[in-house]
C-alpha cells in the first residue's frame, strides 16, 4: 500500500484517500468545517491548512488527496498562522452568543477558535446582521451565527434531495435561507441541526432544554422502522432529551428522519400508562398478575405480540406459549398492509422503509406468523407491544373480544382493554433487533422505568407462577 | 518604432463589420480552410505552440499547452469555451474586437474547435456587452449562412455550432470555473480544483477556457505559420501582438496594438499615450487591471510583457494601464478599489467574503480619519491573510494592490490616520 | 399558478434549448429573456421559470440573486449605472455622480418617486478608454461630462 509522511509520521493509505482522512489514521485531527465525510468537498472555509512539501501554497486537506511519497505537516508555522487568520475571519460577524446559544459545549467554532484561533480581536467595526426567516417546526434559524460552510445547502441538495436550503446574494452578504419564509419541507430536517458546525441552525425541540455538557450519551437503534438507524439519546436525570443518528456506514450512514428522531417523546408522554390498570382504576401488581390468571389458567388465549418487541421478549413469548399454553396461537403485528419482509420495501429514496417497526426480519426469522394469516381468535386476546406497532389495525381483527394489555400504551388507546400490564419503552430495556437487511443490531438502555413497570419476562414468570430470577429483565 | 500590428487597423469603423470585409481584406476563413483542409488537429497545436501565443486574458498561460491539455480521446463530447466577460477594470479590448471584427474570433474559434475536437462552442459574455452580444450573434448567422459554422465547414466531414451565452453582471464570472458554473446555470462559484477543466469542464467535459483576444490571433498563426507569428513578439516566450487598453490621466487614451515585449511602459504612455494630461507630474501607473500591484513613477522603465513586469513584482494581467498623476488622492483610490473586490466576491471562502469587506471598512476609517495608529498595520496583515489563502485569484488580487499602495505611497495613508490630511 | 411570461417567451427558449446538454444551462437566459419581457424578476416569474426548467423555485432565486443585473426589485424607466470604478473615477465619475444625485433629487441606489428615473452605481462596464461612462438601460453613453449627462436626463423626462 502506498504510504506518505504526517508530521514525521508513516501512514498507509488507499488511493483516493484525503488528507483528512489519512490524519486520522495517524492520530492527528485536522480542524474543519466545511468538511463533512458525507458531502462533497467544496474547500471553502479554509480552516483545514496543511503544508506539503514542494507545494509553495498552503493546502486545504479535504481536497488534496495523499499521494506516494507526499511530506505533509500540519502544525508548522504557516499552517498556524493561517489557521488562525481564518478563526480571525470567521469571528469578525460572529455574535458572542454562547451564553444563550444551544449548541454551546459542542460547537465547532468554539472548539476551534480555542484550539486554533487567537484570544485578541482586533476587528472594531459594525458586525453584519441578518432577518431571520422561519424554517419550520423542526429547524430554529440565527443567521447571524452563520459562518457560511453550505454545509445545509449541501445536504438538502445532495442528501435530503431537496433544493431548498439556499444562498442567496453574493459576497459578503450571503443569506442563507429558504426562500420568502418557506417552512422546510424535508422528512430530514434534524439533520440540519446535526451538521451545522454552529448555533446557526438548531432543533427546536430541543432549545433551551439542557446544556450539551449535562448529558450522558447511550448509543442505541431507532425503533421508528426496519431500516434500524444507528443513533444515540441524550439524556440526564433520567430524562431524555433528544436523539442524534449515529456514524454506520452500512445502515443509515451519518443521517436519520425526523419521525424516528423524535419517535422517543412518547415513551416520556404523560398520558403513559406506567401502573397497572383494571378499567379505569389502578391497581396493584399481585392483583393484576391473578386477574391475568383467571383469565388465562389453563385456557388457548391467542397472542398478539408486536414487531417493535425484541428478539429476546419475542423468544421469552414463545417459550412461554410452549410450557404454559400449548396450542395457543401467536401472530405479530406491527405496520398495517406491511405483513411480512416481502411486503417492506423503502418507502423514500433515502433511508426510510414501509415497515413502521424495527424488528419485522426479527419476529419473522423465529417463525411468528403474521397477523394477516389470523383466521379466528380465541375469546381472550394478549396484545404484548413495544409502543410502536400499530395498535388499532390489530385490534379490528379482534373486535368483541376480551384483551389484555401487556408493555408500553399511552391512556387513548386502552380503552378496548379490561386489563393493562405496563412494560418498558426502548429506551428502557436491552435487547436484539433485526434490521431489513437482516442485520442483528443491539439497543442499549438509557433510562430507568418506574417500579410500576415490569419487564415482560418478569410478568410472565408472574403469571407462570414462577419466581422471577434475579436481576431478570 | 513602427509597429506592425494585426488588429487596430480594422477598428473603429462600423462598415469593417460586414463579412465581405472580412474576406475581402482580412483573407477570411482562409486560416480555417487552411486547418480544416491540409492539417491535423495536432498539427495546429504544434503551430499554436510554436507561436508563443499566451493567453490574453490575464493569466498568460500557453495556450498551444492549454489545448494540448484536452484529452484526445474522450467518450464526453468536448468544449471550446470564449471568456469574453472582460469586466478586469481598465480592460477594454476584447471589446473591439467583438464590436468591429467579430469574424476573427468565429474564424479562430473554428480553428481551435478542429484542434482539441470540440462540437459546440461557447462565448461567454459578460451581461453589460449586449451591443457587442447582437452583433456577434448576426455575425454567427453570417457565418452560418455562408458554411463556415454548422455541418460539414469546407466539406472537411468538421462541424461545429457556436452559442453567444450572456452573463449577469458577476466579475467572478471571468474566472474559468466560475464562468463554467455560470454556463451551466448556476451560481458563478469557482470550483475547487482538481478536477481542472481540461478533465472535467463545461457540463463534467473536459473543456478548454481561452480569451478573445488569444482565439482571435489564431487565424494568423495558422495563416503565417506559428514561427513567423512567434517572430513578431520582440521578447523571448511571447509571440504576436497585444492589445493594450491605455486610459486613466493621458491624453490621449485608447486601445493601442503593441508588437509583445516591443516598448517600455514609460514609452507607452508618452509616445501612444501622448503623455500626462495637462502636463502633470505622473504620481503612479496600475500596470494590468486593478488587480496588479502599483507602480511608482520610478518604475516605469520597465519593459511591458509578462516576464519584465514578473520580475519588478507586478503583472501585465489584462494588458489595462492606468495612469495617475499627481493630484490622485490614492487612498480614496485604494478604497474604490477594495470595495470593487469585496462587491465582487462570490463569498464561498472565509478569507475573501470576510477579509475583502473587513479590509473596505479600514480604508474607509482611514480616509475620514477614524482609524486607530495600529490600522494601517491590520490593513496590511489582513491583505497578507488573504492573499495565497484563497479558492480562487479574486483574494490575490484584492490583497495585491492594498500591499503594494501601502508599501509604495504609505506616507499618504499616514497623513490621514495623522489627521494631516482630511477627506474632501 | 397563471402565466405571466408571453408565448414569444416559451418560443425563443425553445428555439435554445438543442443548443445545450440540459436544461438548467438554460436558467441564464431565460432570466434575461423574462426580464426583458417584464422589465423586473417578481417572485411569480422566478416561480414561472423554475417551473419551465424543471427545478424548485428557491434554485431560481438562488442564482437569479448571485447577478447584479438580474432586478429582483423594480427598477425605473430609465436606469442609469454610472461606472465609479478606477479609469472612470479617475475621469471625474464621482462628479457625474454627484450631479446626477442632485438633478434627480435621489440618492444612489434610488428610484425617483415618479418612476421614469433610477440611478445606480457600476462597476467597470469595459469603456475605460472612452471614460467616464455610465450605461442607460442598455445603452452604453460614454466619453460623459457633466453637460453630456443633464443633456440626456432632460431628453429622456419627455421622451414617452
Amino acid at each position: 500500500m502506498p504510504k506518505c509522511t504526517i508530521d514525521g509520521k508513516e501512514v498507509e493509505f488507499t488511493p483516493g484517500e484525503n488528507l483528512i482522512k489519512v490524519a486520522k489514521r495517524a492520530g492527528v485531527e485536522i480542524p474543519v468545517f466545511c468538511y463533512h465525510p458525507g458531502l462533497t468537498v467544496v474547500a471553502q472555509c479554509r480552516m483545514c491548512y496543511v503544508e506539503v512539501e514542494k507545494m509553495p501554497k498552503l493546502q486545504t486537506a479535504c481536497s488534496t488527496n495523499a499521494a506516494e511519497g507526499m511530506v505533509v505537516k500540519t502544525q508548522s508555522d504557516p499552517v498556524v498562522k493561517g489557521r488562525a487568520g481564518t478563526m480571525e475571519f470567521l469571528l469578525l460577524n460572529h455574535p458572542l452568543d454562547c451564553p444563550i446559544c444551544d449548541k454551546s459545549g459542542e460547537c465547532d467554532l468554539q472548539d476551534n477558535s480555542y484550539g486554533f484561533g487567537s484570544a485578541e480581536m482586533r476587528h472594531s467595526e459594525e458586525r453584519r446582521t441578518y432577518v431571520d426567516v422561519d424554517m419550520g417546526p423542526v429547524i430554529e434559524k440565527n443567521m447571524n451565527r452563520c459562518i457560511h460552510c453550505t454545509r445545509c445547502i449541501r445536504f438538502g441538495d445532495e442528501i435530503a434531495g431537496i433544493h431548498e436550503m439556499v444562498a442567496i446574494q453574493r459576497g459578503n452578504n450571503i443569506d442563507i435561507t429558504t426562500i420568502d419564509g418557506d417552512p422546510l419541507k424535508t422528512e430530514y430536517a434534524g439533520n440540519y441541526a446535526d451538521i451545522c458546525p454552529t448555533g446557526s441552525l438548531t432543533l427546536r425541540d430541543f432549545r433551551f432544554r439542557k446544556r450539551a455538557w449535562m448529558l450522558k450519551k447511550t448509543p442505541t437503534i431507532c425503533e421508528g422502522c426496519s431500516k434500524g438507524c444507528n443513533m444515540e439519546i441524550h439524556h440526564e436525570g433520567n430524562v431524555a432529551y433528544r436523539c442524534i443518528p449515529r456514524e454506520n456506514m452500512e445502515v443509515n450512514k451519518y443521517w436519520m428522519c425526523d419521525e424516528g428522531r423524535f419517535n422517543y417523546h412518547y415513551t416520556q408522554n404523560e398520558t403513559r400508562i406506567i401502573a397497572p390498570r383494571s378499567g379505569d382504576t389502578t391497581i396493584a401488581w399481585d392483583q393484576a398478575i391473578q386477574i391475568l390468571k383467571d383469565k388465562i389458567d389453563g385456557k388457548k388465549p391467542t397472542f398478539l405480540v408486536g414487531s417493535d418487541l425484541t428478539q429476546e421478549e419475542l423468544t421469552t413469548i414463545q417459550e412461554y406459549v410452549s410450557a404454559y399454553h400449548s396450542g395457543s396461537s401467536v401472530y405479530h403485528f406491527g405496520t398495517e398492509g406491511v405483513f411480512t419482509t416481502a411486503d417492506d420495501a423503502p418507502a423514500d429514496k433515502i433511508l426510510k422503509m414501509k415497515s413502521k417497526t424495527s424488528n419485522l426480519n426479527g419476529a419473522e426469522k423465529l417463525g411468528i406468523k403474521p397477523i394477516s394469516e389470523m383466521k379466528s381468535s380465541s375469546e381472550v386476546v394478549l396484545v404484548i407491544r413495544g409502543g410502536r406497532a400499530d395498535l388499532a389495525p390489530a385490534l379490528s381483527h379482534v373486535k368483541g373480544k376480551k384483551l389484555v394489555g401487556i408493555g408500553v400504551f399511552l391512556e387513548k388507546e386502552i380503552s378496548s382493554f379490561s386489563l393493562v400490564l405496563p412494560g418498558l419503552a426502548f429506551t428502557e430495556k436491552d435487547g436484539t433487533i433485526v434490521n431489513h437487511q437482516g442485520k442483528e443490531q443491539k439497543i442499549k438502555r438509557a433510562l430507568l422505568p418506574k417500579n410500576t413497570q415490569k419487564a415482560l419476562s418478569e410478568v410472565l414468570m408472574l403469571t407462570a407462577n414462577k419466581k422471577a430470577k434475579a436481576g431478570a429483565l | 518604432m513602427s509597429q506592425q500590428t494585426l488588429f487596430v487597423q480594422h477598428f473603429w469603423k462600423d462598415s469593417n463589420r460586414t463579412l465581405a470585409y472580412y474576406l475581402e481584406q482580412m483573407q477570411g476563413y482562409q486560416s480555417a480552410k487552411k486547418a480544416l483542409t491540409s492539417m491535423t488537429p495536432d498539427q495546429v497545436i504544434e503551430e499554436v505552440k510554436k507561436a508563443n501565443l499566451r493567453g490574453r486574458g490575464g493569466a498568460g498561460f500557453p495556450m498551444g499547452m492549454k489545448w494540448s491539455f484536452i484529452p484526445k480521446a474522450s467518450e464526453k463530447p468536448k468544449y471550446l469555451v470564449c471568456n469574453a466577460d472582460e469586466s478586469e477594470p481598465g480592460t477594454c479590448k476584447d471589446r473591439q474586437i467583438m464590436r468591429y471584427i467579430p469574424h476573427v474570433l468565429i474564424e479562430g474559434l473554428v480553428i481551435g474547435s478542429f484542434a482539441i475536437g470540440c462540437k459546440h462552442a461557447y462565448i461567454y459574455i459578460r451581461g453589460e456587452y449586449v451591443n457587442e452580444a447582437k452583433l456577434l450573434n448576426e455575425a454567427i448567422d453570417e457565418a452560418y449562412e455562408k458554411g463556415y459554422l454548422g455541418k460539414n465547414i469546407f466539406g472537411s466531414g468538421f462541424d461545429l455550432d457556436i452559442t453567444v451565452h450572456r452573463g449577469a453582471g458577476a466579475y467572478i464570472c471571468g474566472e474559468e470555473t466560475g464562468l463554467l458554473n455560470s454556463l451551466e446555470g448556476k451560481r458563478g462559484e469557482p470550483r475547487v480544483k482538481p478536477p481542472f477543466p481540461a478533465v472535467s469542464g463545461a457540463f463534467s467535459c473536459p473543456t478548454a477556457v481561452n480569451n478573445v483576444e488569444s482565439i482571435a490571433n489564431v487565424p494568423y498563426v495558422i495563416r503565417s505559420g506559428g514561427e513567423e507569428f512567434a517572430k513578431l513578439g520582440k521578447i523571448d516566450k511571447s509571440g504576436g501582438t497585444r492589445l493594450i487598453s491605455l486610459s486613466g490621466h493621458v491624453k490621449k487614451p485608447g486601445v493601442y496594438e503593441i508588437q509583445a515585449g516591443s516598448m517600455t511602459l514609460r514609452q507607452i504612455i508618452d509616445e501612444l499615450g501622448g503623455g500626462i494630461v495637462g502636463d502633470k507630474k505622473l504620481k503612479a501607473v496600475i500596470p494590468g487591471g486593478s488587480s496588479s500591484p502599483i507602480l511608482n513613477a520610478d518604475e516605469i522603465d520597465v519593459v511591458y510583457d509578462v516576464e519584465p513586469l514578473m520580475k519588478v513584482g507586478t503583472m501585465m494581467g489584462s494588458a489595462a494601464i492606468m495612469v495617475i498623476h499627481e493630484d490622485t488622492d490614492l487612498v480614496k483610490l485604494l478604497l474604490r478599489i477594495t470595495k470593487f473586490y469585496a462587491h465582487e466576491s462570490c463569498g464561498q471562502c472565509t478569507p475573501c467574503r470576510e477579509g475583502c469587506h473587513w479590509m473596505e471598512s479600514i480604508l474607509h476609517k482611514i480616509l475620514h480619519g477614524e482609524a486607530r495608529p495600529t490600522d494601517l498595520e491590520l490593513l496590511v496583515d489582513v491583505a497578507q491573510n488573504i492573499g495565497g489563502k484563497t479558492l480562487c485569484a479574486l483574494g490575490d488580487a484584492a490583497a495585491g494592490p492594498v500591499i503594494s499602495f501601502v508599501k509604495k505611497f504609505r506616507p499618504e495613508f499616514e497623513s490621514y490616520i495623522k489627521g494631516q490630511k482630511k477627506y474632501a | 399558478m397563471g402565466k405571466h411570461l408571453s408565448e414569444k417567451f416559451y418560443t425563443t427558449m425553445k428555439k435554445l434549448e438543442p443548443r445545450y446538454p440540459n436544461k438548467k444551462a438554460l436558467i441564464l437566459p431565460a432570466l434575461h429573456q423574462a426580464q426583458e419581457e417584464y422589465g423586473w424578476l417578481p417572485k411569480e416569474v422566478l416561480e414561472e421559470v423554475g417551473v419551465y426548467i424543471g427545478v424548485h423555485a428557491a434554485q431560481i432565486r438562488e442564482v437569479a440573486s448571485f447577478y447584479t443585473m438580474y432586478n429582483l426589485k423594480p427598477v425605473g424607466k430609465n436606469h442609469l449605472k454610472i461606472c465609479t470604478n478606477v479609469a472612470c473615477c479617475l475621469r471625474g465619475a464621482d462628479d457625474l455622480m454627484n450631479f446626477a444625485e442632485k438633478k434627480l433629487g435621489i440618492k444612489c441606489g434610488e428610484t425617483t418617486a415618479d418612476g421614469l428615473f433610477s440611478l445606480s452605481e457600476e462597476e467597470c462596464l469595459g469603456a475605460c478608454t472612452t471614460a467616464p461612462a455610465m450605461m442607460a438601460n442598455d445603452d452604453y453613453i460614454e466619453g460623459l461630462d457633466v453637460n453630456k449627462l443633464n443633456q440626456y436626463i432632460e431628453k429622456m423626462k419627455v421622451v414617452k
